[in-house]
C-alpha cells in the first residue's frame, strides 16, 4: 500500500487561494486505507474548506467526489464531464494518482492535497509502517521475509550491526531489530543456511538514474 | 454568561447507554430551544466519527458535546477511549481553520451529574460560554434549521 499524510491545512489553503470552484477527488484505495485520501477523508477537508471561506467571508463551491482508483484511467474517466465545471481538482490520491488525473485532464489545474510518503503496512489500527523502498531488486526471499535495506536503520545485507539491545534498534527505539527477525525467522524456518551466504549491494541503478521506471506486460497490453 | 443566554447552538451526539429513556427525556429542552439544541443519540460514543463533528459545526453549531459513559465504563469496553481521540483530532482539524477547539468538547458522564440526557444537556448549557457565536454560523444557521 502507498501511503500518504494530508498536507498542512495553510499549504492546501495557499494552492487554492485563486480558485473558487474546487472538486475535491478522492481515491478509494491505498490512501482510503492509511485514512488520508478516502471518501471520509474528502468530506472533511471539503468540509473544512467551506467553513474555512465562510470564515473569510469568501464564496465557493466544492463538490465532493471519490473513484476507486486514482491511477487507472477506467475510474479516473468517472470524472468525465464533471471535471470540466470546475476552475481546480484537489487531488486526495497519491503523487501517481494525482499526475494521471492531471493526464486525462489536460486543460485542467490538479493540485496535491497529500504527502506521498512511503510503501508500507497497516500494522495496526492508526499505525503505518514501511516496509518497502521498491529497489526494484527485491531480496525478500533470503531474508525469510523481512527487508534490511527498509527496515534495518543502517540497511545492512550481511548480518546485524551488533548495536541492538533486547530485540530493539539502537536508531531507532520504536522498531525492532530487522537482522534479529531475520534471524529468528530463518531458524524458525529451518534455513539458518541462508545467513551464510554473502550478498552484493543492493543494485540501486535499477530504481535510480534512469528516469521513471516503467513495467511493460505484453500478455497485459492492448492492440495498437 | 452561560450558553443559553450566549444564544449559542448546541449539537449534543451522546451514548445511549447513558439514558435509556433518552427520547422522551429530551422532549422539554427541545421544546424549550427549539432548533438551537439538536440531540444525536448514538449506540455508543465509541460510533462518533470525525465527520459527525465537523458537519454539525459547519450546519451552525456553536459547541458540539459528546457526552460518554465514564472511562472503564464501556459497554463495549473502549469506545469512549476512541471517541476521546478522536474529538481530540477534530479539535485540531477546526484550529487548523481559525475555530477554537474548545468548539467541540468531551464529557465523560460522573456520578454527580443527572442521569436523564435532557437535564445533563440542561447542566452543558448553564456553563460559562467559553466561545461566542461561531464565524461559519452566520452562513449557515439556515442548514442548520433546515436540518
Amino acid at each position: 500500500m502507498i501511503t500518504a499524510e494530508r498536507k498542512p491545512m495553510a499549504e492546501i489553503r495557499a494552492m487554492l487561494a485563486p480558485y473558487r470552484k474546487i472538486l475535491v477527488v478522492g481515491c478509494g484505495s491505498c490512501v482510503a486505507e492509511c485514512a488520508s485520501g478516502g471518501e471520509k477523508e474528502v468530506g472533511l477537508l471539503a468540509s473544512a474548506l467551506r467553513m474555512d471561506a465562510k470564515i473569510e467571508g469568501r464564496t465557493i463551491e466544492v463538490r465532493e467526489m471519490t473513484i476507486d482508483r486514482q491511477c487507472v484511467y477506467e475510474f479516473i474517466d468517472q470524472l468525465t464531464g464533471i471535471a470540466d465545471r470546475y476552475e481546480i481538482i484537489l487531488s486526495l490520491g497519491c503523487g501517481a494518482g494525482v499526475q494521471a488525473v492531471a493526464e486525462v485532464f489536460p486543460k485542467m489545474l490538479v493540485i496535491p492535497a497529500l504527502n506521498t510518503t512511503f510503501i508500507g503496512e497497516t500494522k495496526e489500527p492508526g499505525l503505518w509502517v514501511e516496509n518497502c523502498r521498491a529497489c526494484g531488486d527485491c531480496k525478500l526471499g533470503y531474508f525469510a521475509a523481512v527487508c534490511p535495506v527498509t527496515r534495518c536503520a543502517k540497511g545492512l545485507f550481511n548480518g546485524p550491526c551488533g548495536g541492538s539491545k533486547n530485540g530493539v534498534c539502537e536508531v531507532d527505539p520504536d522498531s525492532p531489530c530487522a537482522w534479529q527477525l531475520i534471524i529468528e525467522r530463518l531458524e524458525n524456518a529451518g534455513r539458518s543456511d541462508l545467513l551464510e551466504a554473502i550478498y552484493p549491494p543492493a543494485d540501486w541503478s535499477r530504481q535510480q538514474g534512469k528516469g521513471p521506471k516503467k513495467i511493460v506486460r505484453e500478455d497485459q497490453r492492448s492492440e495498437g | 454568561m452561560d450558553q443559553k443566554t450566549a444564544g449559542l447552538n448546541i449539537a449534543i451526539f451522546f451514548c445511549r447507554q447513558l439514558d435509556a429513556n433518552q427520547d422522551k427525556n429530551r422532549r422539554a429542552i427541545e421544546k424549550e430551544l427549539g432548533l438551537r439544541i439538536r440531540f444525536f443519540p448514538l449506540p455508543c460514543s465509541g460510533r462518533i466519527e470525525l465527520l459527525h463533528l465537523l458537519r454539525a459545526i459547519e450546519a451552525g453549531a456553536d459547541v458540539v458535546y459528546l457526552v460518554a459513559c465514564p472511562e472503564g465504563a464501556c459497554r463495549y469496553r473502549e469506545g469512549n477511549l476512541r471517541a476521546k481521540r478522536r474529538i481530540m483530532f477534530a479539535q485540531k482539524l477546526i484550529e487548523e481553520i481559525g475555530l477554537e477547539g474548545a468548539r467541540i468538547e468531551m464529557v465523560n458522564k460522573t456520578a454527580e451529574m443527572p442521569a436523564d440526557i435532557g437535564a445533563i444537556a440542561m447542566e452543558l448549557l448553564a456553563r460559562d460560554a467559553k466561545v461566542s457565536i461561531s464565524p461559519v454560523r452566520s452562513n449557515a444557521v439556515a442548514s442548520f434549521i433546515e436540518k
